[in-house]
């Protein structure tokens, strides 16, 4: 069975006593075409800024950013294919020590991170930055899928099944909020919810939990007029002045102007820094203007082959962590881009959310290709294809 | 299921729970949240997507108009008097300057010096750094421009940044400044033929539409760009002859110093036949390449003021002073030069004839008047005919003649001669304008019908058979009489004859426009006729003073009481005039001069006769020989006119005395050769026959300078004699009828100016004779 299987994916390991099959080269194949069109689409949006360099961050290179992406996914290629060699079991076993490793990573962050816009979310290591709320959604999919395992049967009480997982929650989002940075907490507490889902957590407490968030956001919208001034910058973007407002107009215009076949590739007029941030959180819609709806579409439905596929590998693992795993990391990627998407074209209200593959950023999209990887991992070891 | 051993529990396979909740996962985030993308996508992309495309578009593309030529103006001879060129504006822009980390001091520190400009204001443009555009200096011409690129390019500055504009400019500076007019700092025409034909000059300008990056620049490649061009504006050719124009302000100019005129002056030349001005001047003028400047007078008065204030306003009034063409936008009361049109509408009704005889005591009574109208003559001109009557500028006889023609039929012509439209409201004060293709034409203005017909009122008649009690303008009076004389018909006055394409083929040609046949050819032969004696009768006529020798003229003279002026002030202020048309039997050329308030202490007699129709001769003079009209000299004439130095070096003394004898020569010698060594003035330079010129026996001729003697008054053989003992000479154009009672009027070299040895003054002269001074 296992040897089919290799055979039919034409790849394999070597080496080792313990020989693996093959990882599941339709994944692999669709994150290898995401991540190109991705860096493309870095170098097609970012050149303008980085040639006209406002913040007088490139020196007028309009390579800069694209050069720098391109190191990093050939980078996070190399980490996919390590991760993807790691077997499952390695990962159970230090999904604790790298929870705490990541929580240590937070505590830091307030002391000595990096700020940028009113906000401390960076590690500095040797020129690099780093985000350890990217490291922080990885844990709590580990740490989660370890956990869940071992309360096996427990899951609908309090104590075992709500209790743990909540205050590993609260440690992390705790952290988060102090840096602040809300989109990340909003993220690991969907994809925390997402993991307990999995695991047989009771659906009363989802039931609780939505009528807890949504008190809590009336309460917030009352009390706190910044929350409440961005939802009316949401509901009309066009008669704020804010530069979240100027941002989604930006946005909507840009989106708006690839109509059915788009600008072309590069023909974007937009990304002459109209929009904000057209690399990173709002690359997609320098896509959507330049490649239209048709391209736009091609990307979501490749983003969707891709969630589906992940979703499919978790399906077949062979055991429970495996499929938490790979359903976690799959529902982690599904979620980053449809709030990313969502964002854009305005459905929710504004927050800096980046695109997996597409947004410019190094170790964040080396850790994305990492989380690929442990789903390739998994991949190695499904069960048998069911007719 | 071993569920004791903690280490298998996660090995265990997955139950349906789990499988069902993946399931239900796959199903919301791998299909249904990108079914609500797409669909968010399509309403975006398909159905809303013109409206961003429009939204987007407003705020990518700059339209950047592109500037279209400004047509050339040119004369009737084609010498340009407004062409455009191009120059640059340049301005900073402060956010690249401090983007790019550029020094904003050494950038107005160079700025400063190449435009010089003050130091502290270019850097404080420089210092708005919230800004793209910050105009530092306007209308650069070329090479400062340059110097200004040299420094950018030098340094590499992109904060610094020059775009093209035009200028235009006027090679002429004041010459017919109120006949071109001039352009504002945004090229549209402002004053006279600039501003009349705006829209002709400017053409259409164009705009380029192009995509620009959110600082309003270029962007990176020119991915959109479309060039919509504009039209070129025509040329103009006008009617005006620079040289005519050249000679009329020349001698108007010299009229207001000679006679001290107080108010400003006026002169139109008009081509008799077709209603085509020839030339317009009006002083004090200004020159066209500096409109704001005024005069010294002026801005001195304006730097004495209290406050900014006060010197602005100042400023300001004096500027529309000088902009102001009086022979068009002013209107004052024509006097006796209206006796042409009297004469003319009295001939052609047939109210007089040739032999009708005139008798003037002095002064006649008038209905409606408490005083009778005097003529100036006060003892009375005694019973004339009607040429001698024109002759005499008469009053007492145009009264009769006007009274012989009738009010009504007097405004009939009046409106038919272009002064008025009657309007069929007979209380209603009357105007009318020649709709001359120039701007701001004043129009005229007229009593009523009613009080104009009123038989118990024959006053307004009376006085206005000789050219009082209403106004107009200059030319409406030159436009009138020019059909007196050209065979009846009245013109319409104009200045744009042709209007030609960028590529030089015409695109508009003006035929001259006959308004209406006013009188018939063989009155206005008469009207010529009877005008030519004005001038041309040397003991009779009030215009001799216009004479000049060879050449046929026509005319009449004009002294009209500023009759509102004396009732507020009650000083006496006159406007003196004077209008010449010249071949008097095919006339060409018309010319109008008004001299507004001339001082009573030039020494002059105040007069239309006296001032006036001097200034005009010596237009002619010039004017008609460059008109390629041949003077015809009498031999009686040419016997009294000047002489022709011969060649006499190397002559002995009989030989050379004998020559000049035969040129009409004296001469006086110095130093004792046996032969002629130099002599003066040279040959060929003309002179006043029975001058004296210089031999040079042997001595040295003298390189000192001599001062000119002041002329004004003198005698002209006495003005002769005076300047020959310097060995300066004396030159008229003036018919010389008797140069015992000849005086002279204006002299061509200012007295008090030095100069060389042989050289020549032009004067003028005026007859002398006492009893025929008067207000005419």
């Amino acid at each position: 069975m296992r040897y089919e299987s290799a055979r039919l994916t034409g790849f394999s390991a070597s080496g080792g006593e313990e020989r693996r099959s093959g990882f599941d080269s339709s994944f692999f194949l669709l994150v290898l075409l995401l991540l190109t069109m991705g860096v493309v689409m870095v170098l097609s949006s970012s050149y303008a800024r980085a040639y006209y360099d406002p913040g007088g961050i490139t020196g007028g290179n309009a390579a800069y950013y694209f050069v720098r992406q391109l190191i990093f996914a050939a980078l996070g290629v190399g980490a996919m294919l390590l991760a993807s060699r790691l077997p499952m079991s390695f990962y159970r076993r230090y999904a604790f020590p790298f929870l705490a490793l990541t929580l240590v990573l937070l505590m830091l962050v307030p002391v000595i991170g990096v700020k940028a816009n009113g906000s401390r979310r960076w590690l500095g290591v040797g020129g690099l930055t780093v985000q350890p709320s990217e490291l922080a959604k990885l844990a709590v999919i580990l740490s989660f899928a370890c956990l869940i395992c071992r309360t096996r049967g427990r899951m609908k009480s309090f104590r075992y099944g709500i209790l743990p997982f909540a205050g590993i929650l609260a440690a992390i989002v705790g952290l988060l909020v102090l840096e602040p940075h809300f989109s990340a907490s909003i993220i690991i507490i969907a994809i925390g919810g997402a993991m307990l889902f999995l695991g047989g957590a009771g659906l009363g407490w989802f039931a609780a939990a939505f009528g807890a968030a949504g008190t809590g956001l009336a309460v917030l919208l009352t009390f706190f007029p910044y929350a409440s001034s961005r939802i009316s910058t949401w509901l009309d973007p066009f008669s704020s002045s804010s530069d979240e407002g100027y941002q989604i107009v930006q946005s909507l215009y840009t989106i708006g102007s690839g109509g059915v076949s788009g600008l072309g590739l590069g023909g974007s007029r937009q990304k002459f820094l109209y929009l904000p941030e057209e690399h990173n959180d709002f690359i997609f819609s320098v896509a959507c203007e330049e490649l239209g709806f048709i391209g736009a579409a091609l990307i979501l439905v490749l983003f969707a082959l891709l969630i589906l596929r992940g979703y499919w590998i978790a399906l077949h693992c062979r055991d429970r962590f495996s499929l938490l795993v790979c359903a976690g990391v799959t529902t982690l990627l599904a979620i980053q881009v449809f709030l990313n998407v969502a964002v854009v074209t305005n459905l929710v209200p504004c927050t800096g959310i980046s695109l997996p593959f597409f947004s410019y950023g190094g170790t964040a999209l080396l850790i994305q290709l990492g989380e690929m990887g442990i789903i390739l991992s998994a991949s190695r070891d499904l069960l048998e294809r069911r007719k | 299921m071993p569920e004791k051993s903690k280490q298998d529990r996660p090995a265990a396979g997955p139950t349906m729970q789990m499988l069902r909740r993946c399931l239900f996962l796959m199903a919301l985030c791998g299909v249904a949240a990108f079914l609500v993308l797409l669909a968010r996508l399509y309403k975006l992309q398909i159905v809303d997507h013109t409206y961003y495309e429009q939204m987007a578009i407003r705020q990518q593309l700059r339209e950047a108009p592109t500037s279209a030529a400004r047509g050339v103006i040119y004369d009737s001879k084609m010498n340009a008097l407004a062409v455009s060129a191009s120059v640059d504006n340049v301005y900073l822009s402060p956010a690249e300057i401090q983007m790019y980390g550029e020094d904003k001091e050494l950038i107005a520190r160079e700025l400063a010096e190449i435009l010089e400009l003050d130091y502290a204001e270019v850097l404080e443009k420089a210092s708005r750094t919230d800004s793209w555009y910050v105009t530092v200096a306007r209308k650069v011409e070329r090479e400062t421009a340059d110097r200004v690129r040299a420094f950018k390019n030098e340094y590499g500055l992109r904060g610094v940044r020059l775009e093209t504009d035009t200028k235009r400019y006027y090679p002429n500076s004041s010459l017919a400044c109120h006949l071109i007019g001039f352009v504002g700092t945004d090229n549209v025409g402002l004053e006279g033929i600039e501003a009349q034909y705006d829209a002709a000059l400017a053409g259409s300008a164009g705009r380029t539409v192009r995509a620009t990056n959110a600082f309003g620049t270029d962007l990176l490649f020119s991915q959109f760009e479309e060039y919509y061009p504009g039209e070129d504006g025509y040329d103009l050719v006008t009617t005006l002859d620079s040289t005519i124009q050249f000679y009329i302000e020349k001698h108007l100019k010299q009229a207001v110093e000679d006679y001290d005129i107080q108010n400003g002056a006026g002169a139109i030349a008009m081509d008799v036949n077709t209603g085509a001005i020839l030339a317009m001047a009006s002083l004090g003028n200004y020159d066209l390449n500096h409109f704001l400047q005024v005069s010294p007078e002026d801005q001195a008065a304006a730097d004495a003021a209290g406050s900014p204030e006060q010197a602005q306003a100042l400023l300001s009034a004096a500027q529309t002073r000088q902009w102001r063409n009086k022979a068009l936008s002013d209107t004052y009361e024509p006097g006796s030069t209206f006796k042409i049109i009297t004469l003319s509408m009295a001939l052609e009704e047939g109210a007089v004839g040739l032999n009708d005889s005139f008798y003037c005591p002095g002064s006649v009574n008038v209905i409606g008047r408490t005083s009778p109208i005097r003529c100036w003559k006060s003892g009375g001109h005694g019973s004339q005919n009607l040429t001698q009557a024109v002759q005499h500028s008469c009053n007492a006889a145009f009264v009769n003649i006007g009274q012989r023609v009738g009010a009504e039929t007097f405004y009939k012509y009046c409106e038919a001669f272009g002064f008025l439209n009657l309007t069929g409201n007979p209380d209603e004060n009357l105007t009318a304008t020649t709709g001359i293709d120039l701007a701001g034409e004043s129009g005229s203005i007229w009593w009523s019908e009613n009080t104009f017909y009123a038989p118990k009122n024959l006053s307004q008649l009376a006085a206005a058979s000789f050219g009082q009690t209403f106004t107009i303008t200059p030319l409406q009076l030159i436009t009138a009489v020019s059909a007196c004389v050209n065979g009846g018909r009245l013109m319409q006055p104009y200045v744009v004859g042709k209007m030609l394409n960028p590529d030089g083929s015409v695109a508009y040609e003006r035929q001259p426009k006959l308004v209406r046949q006013v009188i018939s050819e063989e009155t206005s032969r008469q009207v010529r006729s009877i005008l030519e004696q004005v001038v041309g009768d040397p003991n009779e006529g009030t215009g001799r003073n216009a004479a000049v020798a060879g050449y046929r003229i026509g005319g009449k003279t004009g002294t009209s009481e500023k009759v509102s002026l004396e009732a507020q002030t009650g000083e006496k202020q006159y406007i003196v005039s004077f209008i010449g048309f010249a071949p008097a039997d095919d006339p060409q050329i018309a010319v109008l001069i008004f001299l507004d308030t001339p001082s009573n202490a030039s020494g002059i007699y105040v007069s239309g006769g006296q001032m006036a129709a001097p200034v005009v001769g010596r237009m002619m003079a010039d004017i008609l020989p460059y008109l390629g009209v041949e003077p015809k000299l009498s031999g009686e004439e040419a016997a009294r006119m000047d002489a022709s130095m011969p060649d006499v070096e190397g002559l002995t003394l009989s030989e050379a005395a004998r020559q000049l004898e035969d040129s009409r020569l004296r001469w006086r010698t110095i130093g004792d050769g046996d032969t002629v060594t130099a002599q003066l003035p040279a040959q060929g330079v003309s002179l006043a026959a029975g001058t004296q010129v210089i031999l040079y026996m042997g001595a040295e001729p003298s390189s000192e300078l001599e001062t000119v003697p002041d002329l004004a008054g003198m005698r002209y053989c006495d003005a002769r004699d005076a300047l020959s003992y310097y060995g300066i000479y004396i030159q008229t154009v003036s018919p010389v009828t008797d140069s015992g009672s000849q005086t002279v009027s204006g002299q061509s070299v200012a007295a008090g100016t030095r100069v060389g040895h042989g050289s020549v003054v032009e004067v003028t002269l005026v007859s002398g004779d006492e009893s025929m001074l008067g207000k005419y």
